[in-house]
């Protein structure tokens, strides 16, 4: 490794060790910004996994919860970000569970409502159905999907998660998450020829 | 063995960037003479494109309601701590103290029960009851609150 990656890696073990032991302190400034710095992924994560943006504004708060509650399991060796969606996964697998009790599997046809609302960055009224129209397609594609490749294809093409961490999040060996993401994409590339990116 | 190429390319493809160098080299080299491959590595890309163009994002009210409730949830439990921890000084205090005292109570009572003309059985029967009534009395009200559980019992309450 050469003195760059060395320093790259060295920076990024004492971030999440002084992440761990704030976490451990329940320390409220560092909860306030790691909330703000992964809102983004998190709610994306949290939407795409339950296929709906009520039900992850939810989760997107009792996942902060659980931060606050379990923090100090956090160790610091991973990266944050790979026990965030860990938390959030199984909190989202939990509520879903409870409210009816099947497996990741069977979440798939949640088809009562899926709304990826677009972010209000105000656009034009034209600008706005469109990208509304787009987003609804892409959704609906991804919805169609079984929870488990729907799951690896978000973490890996939208979050940009390396498939170790990806492996780590799920709980499925190296193997699993790599044929998840093959059959996930065989899926979506019909489904979303055409639309446009 | 042919159709195993072009699935070998494709799931190499699905892997997105974690490719060894030698892995690219040779996708690269399939994708220049299939034209199937290529067509395919296409489409994820652009299924790539689409999923990354979705335009999702948290809302500034949803991050300043989880940052007040993490905060005010912070706050309990830190309450709930430090009530614990009172708790457990309390206890270290009166376990110290029934220590200390204990051989004198039991002299007491001995004494009391020697005056009184009581049997044996009696007064140390009274002296066990008078031991562990006020403990009794503690722990009853603090077990019906739950305040033994993790959060103050406020998750028992939820």
């Amino acid at each position: 490794m050469n003195a760059a990656a060395y320093y790259f890696v060295d920076t990024m073990e004492s971030e999440a060790s002084a992440i761990a032991r704030g976490l451990r302190r329940r320390d409220p400034e560092l909860l306030d910004r790691l909330i703000e710095q992964y809102q983004h992924r998190l709610l994306r994560y949290l939407v795409f996994l339950s296929g709906n943006r009520e039900l992850a504004e939810d989760l997107f708060q009792e996942t902060w919860i659980r931060v606050l509650e379990r923090g100090h399991q956090y160790d610091g060796k991973h990266e944050f970000s790979t026990w965030l969606y860990a938390v959030a996964r199984n909190l989202t697998i939990d509520y879903l569970r409870k409210k009816s009790p099947v497996s990741l599997d069977g979440l798939t046809n949640d088809e009562e409502e899926v709304s990826f609302d677009p972010a209000d960055t105000r656009p034009s009224a034209l600008e706005v159905v469109a990208r509304h129209e787009h987003a609804e397609r892409i959704s609906a594609a991804l919805v169609s999907l079984p929870a488990e490749y729907r799951e690896a294809v978000v973490l890996r093409f939208q979050e940009e998660l390396a498939l170790e961490e990806i492996s780590t999040i799920t709980g499925a060996p190296l193997g699993t998450v790599k044929s998840r993401l093959y059959r996930g994409l065989n899926m979506l590339i019909p489904l979303l020829k055409g639309a446009q990116a | 063995m042919k159709g195993d190429i072009h699935n070998e390319a494709r799931e190499l493809i699905a892997l997105g960037s974690a490719l060894t160098n030698p892995q690219q080299t040779w996708l690269r080299t399939h994708l220049n003479e299939c034209e199937a491959c290529r067509n395919y590595s296409d489409g994820a890309s652009h299924v790539v494109r689409a999923l990354r163009s979705v335009p999702l994002a948290a809302d500034s009210r949803l991050v300043r309601a989880t940052q007040m409730r993490v905060r005010f949830h912070a706050s309990r439990l830190r309450e709930a701590r430090e009530r614990m921890w009172l708790i457990a000084m309390a206890c270290v205090g009166v376990g110290f103290s029934a220590a200390l005292t204990a051989p004198l109570l039991w002299r007491l009572f001995a004494w009391v029960g020697e005056l009184a003309g009581l049997s044996r059985p009696v007064w140390e029967a009274g002296f066990v009851f008078f031991w562990i009534a006020p403990a009794l009395l503690v722990s009853i009200p603090l077990l019906a609150r739950g305040i033994h559980l993790p959060g103050g019992g406020e998750r028992s309450r939820q």
